[in-house]
């Protein structure tokens, strides 16, 4: 128990670039090519973190500000996360407070990229508002479906209560709060196909035109954010999978890793495999998802006791 | 059982969100076509290991109809009709899919109001029902492309028939098949009239079809 | 001579489905016009077996319980038969001049022939079936039917018009299935065995066991589905466009008894309705609401109507509000509503099948256009006129007798509201199309275009127009005892008398 507990944390702030390396590494066996590194976004990260920043003369301390922000604002996401069946913190309700990490996260990556005064940066910064008022409904309407499935209102509670006669119970509910969810995580993470973190095309951009500016140390944060951020709403996913069958201590990290690892390889098939969506499309994708949720959500409330 | 009768449930409301947000009038076909089978295959797993040859036979006759016949029968009036997309519906995807979402909210709350004894072995063909003959009706008066209405007209007769699944035992074998050649004709006639109007008209939008008021 | 009831019944459905068939084997146009004249005399004389049957020995059941025929639906039945006699000698002259245009070919003569006999089968099926399952089947096959008996021609109007009405009345009559489903599903605790548990004589047998919430569900939603069909208001969208684009001879089928057999559907299920819910007026009370309604937006549409068809359309919704709310109220109501239908339907059926003949003539249905009728197509014109001064309850027509019928009804029962809403409709109705009938009848040609004047007429057309409108004067003046005693049996079972 204890050691899945303490180690949770540090396990995720350091296997997270990885997951990026293995979907590189994904897509890259689908295109036929070697591919970079599976440890290449430590290196970036490493790179970036040497170099000296440069700063726009029109930025305000804002756009400083906003990379450490987001960084700590996922960090202390990641501690509310159970991983095999406990978390850091946790307290009633703290599925909201952890919604809205993501949220205060949100905020200063687009306050900051209005900052800049560039407008390819206030079109993506407006693209980001737009899809995550989409976004968030669902992740939180299945995040509350499955709390109500568990009758906890904490993210640890939450994912300890599910258990193997629950997936027989409520199956497609639950079923579908992962889908609805996943969907959540390629949208948020601007996966394909929201969003293409290889594109600089400023049109279709979403995420990287956001981010333009920064160099340096700077940037290095911010892509360590972004790796972070995967690995927190990945790991919603695979809790999902992994809680029911109700592994605990260091058993239930390695399961916990094996999970979080298959995920980045789906991922990386899903980027192979299906194009990028055109942005009217999005929203559609999004309310989709939106829309599992609430079935989902009515499927509990109605038939499960 | 009821595990499996549920996942089919939820891929028919899937199916109708689906056609709700799609464009494409050989997707939204085969869609139609994808929800037609699972409806066809209702009965079996709604009756469990009580099955007799009888329901499995009609089951089996209307999931080959539904999944087959009728698909075949409008990508056969699609492939004349030079039609490939919706392009201007009167209620645009986003706004459907949120109708799709309310359709599905009343439709709980309207099985929630009016207690049926069911038949059937899930307590979720009812609501699901509801909302396919919601959804049915919704395409039909949302969408221009006459294509898209049969589809809608389609998604609506599923929903009926799996309504009269959950509340009637056995509704006897003539009726169900009589009920079937009607559907069989109806689709047919449809496909004609869809013929018949592309070659009036040049299109097969039914919103143009207008001058005949007061 | 004894009569096997149990071959009767089936043969009359049989019968026009065999005719159906044959019409694709003949080689002319003409021929298969003057079949279809051979082939109506011939069900004709097997429903007048039938009905005389019933009424000696009241029902006939055949097909294991599955095939029935009262009073009520044997006089449908003769009814509808009438209407299919008017509609196929008119055919004979109507298509004629087509033929000589060469607009109508051998194909579409046996597109029309199979189609309209098949029209009459489903028809047929929806009056003999005592299953309300297999009555659905019958309505939903009408509609496929006569889908594309609207366009004979295929015009853009005709296409725009079969569209809707397949669109309109396909989802109607769903939502009635949604009603049977409904009905079904309240025999659960009747104790009937589940294969029979829809046959009418059964419901109505064991009618104080039905769970009467789910009968009530049961009966909005067939009034909703079939109403659709039957063109009550507000669903009555489709009606006049069908009516008005398709050829006449069709227009008096459609008008004169398809509107009638869904009706006839409703009519069927009230009693069921009526008993289980204990005799409280509620499903009558729908039936007003919406008789009423379909008067008054008649009316409103009447008033300013061009198109001498579309009027006509718009009469028929206005008559087939009228029908229920005389069943609606009970009483002598039904007895008027019945014989109602009878008046109507040939009434409509003569009005529609001139109308056709008058607009040949000219060209168009424009009433702008149409002047001095009576001068240039005297026959037909006078049918047209006689037929829509029937229509708006001219005295000594039988229709005024019907409509009068009710009205008395309405004030016996105490329901003045229903009585004013019926008199402030049928006045409204009276003004518009008397004024449209008066312009039409003796207003001379102002703008200079001259009609081609069509004196010439065989005694055939003549008898055609005058036998109908002889029938309509005769019963409005004198009711003759059987047809009185007849239509007061089937009264009694939609429960309007005891």
């Amino acid at each position: 128990m204890d050691i899945s507990r303490y180690m949770a944390v540090p396990l995720g702030l350091i296997m997270a670039p990885f997951l990026l390396g293995v979907i590189n590494r994904t897509k890259a066996f689908f295109a036929g090519r070697d591919g970079s590194p599976l440890l290449q976004a430590y290196f970036d990260i490493w790179k970036l973190l040497k170099k000296d920043a440069v700063y726009s003369r029109t930025t305000t301390w804002i756009f400083r500000m906003a990379p450490v922000i987001g960084l700590a604002a996922v960090i202390i996401a990641m501690t509310l996360v159970p991983v095999a069946g406990s978390s850091l913190f946790t307290f009633r309700g703290d599925l909201i407070f952890f919604a809205y990490c993501f949220g205060l996260m949100r905020f200063f990556t687009v306050v900051a990229a209005l900052d800049t005064g560039s407008s390819f940066e206030g079109m993506g910064a407006s693209r980001e508002v737009h899809f995550s008022t989409l976004a968030e409904p669902a992740l939180l309407l299945g995040l509350i479906a499955l709390s109500k499935l568990a009758g906890s209102f904490s993210l640890s509670g939450m994912f300890g209560g599910l258990s193997g006669s629950d997936w027989m119970g409520a199956g497609p509910a639950i079923a579908l709060v992962a889908i609805a969810i996943f969907i959540v995580f390629l949208a948020e993470n601007s996966r394909i196909p929201v969003d293409d973190p290889n594109t600089h095309l400023e049109l279709t951009m979403i995420h990287e035109v956001m981010i333009l500016d920064y160099s340096g140390p700077d940037l290095g944060i911010v892509l360590y954010a972004a790796s972070l951020k995967l690995w927190v709403l990945g790991a919603l996913i695979v809790n999902i999978f992994v809680c029911a069958a109700g592994l605990t201590g260091a058993v239930g990290l390695a399961v916990f890793a094996g999970g979080m690892f298959l995920l980045a390889v789906i991922v990386g098939i899903v980027e192979s495999m299906m194009a990028r969506l055109s942005l009217l499309k999005v929203p559609q994708f999004l309310i989709g998802a939106g829309s599992m949720a609430v079935l989902a959500l009515i499927l509990v409330l109605r038939f499960v006791k | 059982m009821t595990l499996l009768m549920d996942s089919i449930l939820v891929l028919l409301i899937i199916a109708g969100f689906l056609l709700l947000s799609s464009s494409r009038l050989s997707n939204c076909i085969k869609i139609g076509a994808f929800q037609g089978l699972m409806v066809g295959f209702l009965p079996i797993v709604a009756s469990g290991s009580g099955i007799t040859y009888r329901i499995a036979t009609i089951a089996l006759v209307i999931a080959g109809m539904k999944g087959f016949v009728f698909p075949y029968l409008l990508s056969q009036t699609l492939r004349e009709s030079n039609t490939i997309k919706e392009i201007k519906p009167y209620i645009g995807y986003t706004a459907s899919i949120f109708f799709g979402v309310l359709s599905l909210v009343a439709s709980f709350w309207l099985d929630s109001r009016l207690s049926f004894s069911v038949a059937a072995s899930s307590r979720l063909v009812i609501p699901v029902a509801f909302s396919m003959m919601m959804t049915g009706l919704f395409m039909i008066v949302a969408r221009k492309t006459a294509v898209n209405q049969v589809i809608g007209y389609l998604v609506m007769e599923n929903g009926i028939y799996s309504f009269g699944l959950a509340i009637v035992r056995d509704v006897p074998l003539l009726v169900e098949l009589g009920v079937l050649m009607d559907m069989f004709m109806a689709v047919f006639v449809m496909g004609i009239a869809i013929y018949r109007i592309n070659r009036e008209f040049d299109h097969i939008d039914s919103d143009q079809l207008n001058t005949l008021k007061g | 001579m004894q009569i096997n009831a149990g071959l009767l019944l089936p043969l009359l459905f049989a019968l026009p489905v065999l005719s159906a068939g044959v019409c694709q084997l003949l080689k002319s146009a003409l021929v298969i016009l003057r079949f279809c004249v051979v082939g109506v005399v011939l069900v004709s004389a097997l429903v007048f077996v039938a009905v005389v049957m019933v009424f000696r020995n009241g029902m006939i059941l055949a097909a294991g319980n599955w095939l029935m025929l009262d009073a009520l639906s044997a006089y449908h039945a003769a009814v509808m038969m009438t209407v299919f006699v008017i509609s196929a000698f008119f055919a004979v002259g109507y298509f004629r001049e087509e033929i000589d245009r060469e607009e109508f070919t051998l194909k579409t003569a046996r597109r029309y022939g199979s189609l309209w006999f098949g029209a009459m089968g489903a028809m047929m099926l929806v009056l003999v079936s005592n299953n309300l399952g297999i009555m659905w089947v019958g309505i939903e096959s009408t509609t496929l039917l006569t889908a594309f008996l609207i366009c004979i021609h295929m015009t853009p109007g005709a296409l725009e018009a079969m569209w809707k009405y397949l669109m309109m009345c396909s989802v109607g009559v769903a939502a009635a299935f949604t009603g049977i489903l409904l009905a079904a599903a309240s025999t659960g605790s009747a104790g009937i065995n589940s294969t029979d548990a829809l046959l009418w004589t059964n419901m109505m047998a064991s009618v104080s066991s039905l769970n009467p919430v789910m009968v009530k569900a049961a009966f909005i939603f067939i009034v909703v589905g079939y109403g659709t069909k039957a063109g009550l208001a507000p669903m009555h969208n489709w009606l006049p466009d069908a009516h008005s684009q398709a050829p006449g001879p069709v227009s008096a089928i459609f008008s004169g008894f398809l509107l009638n057999a869904a009706l006839y559907c409703i009519i069927r299920f009230l009693p069921i309705v009526e008993a289980s819910s204990g005799n409280t007026g509620w499903g009558r009370g729908i039936l007003v609401v919406f008789g009423l309604l379909s008067i008054l937006v008649a009316a409103v549409f009447i008033l300013g109507q061009h198109d001498v068809k579309r009027m006509l359309a718009y009469h028929s919704v206005e008559h087939i509000g009228i029908i229920s709310v005389g069943v609606g109220l009970g009483g002598l109501g039904v007895f008027a509503a019945l014989f109602h239908v009878f008046n109507h339907s040939i009434c409509k059926a003569l009005s529609f099948c001139c109308a056709g003949r008058v607009g040949q003539v000219y060209g168009t249905h424009d009433m702008h256009k149409i002047t001095g009728i009576l001068r240039n197509v005297p026959i037909f014109g006078t049918g047209l006129i006689c037929g829509i001064l029937a229509l708006i309850g001219i005295a000594p027509f039988a229709i005024f007798m019907s409509e009068f019928m009710m009205l008395k009804a309405a004030v016996d029962s105490a329901q003045y509201w229903t009585a004013a809403a019926f008199l402030v409709g049928a006045a409204v109705v009276f003004i518009g199309a008397l004024s449209h009938a008066i312009s039409m009848a003796w207003k001379s040609e102002n703008d200079g275009n001259t009609i081609p004047v069509v004196k010439k007429f065989s005694i055939l057309d003549a008898v055609l127009v005058f036998v109908p409108l002889a029938i309509l004067l005769v019963l409005g003046l004198w009711m003759p005892q059987p047809l009185a005693k007849f239509i007061i049996r089937a009264a009694v079972i939609v429960g309007g008398l005891s």
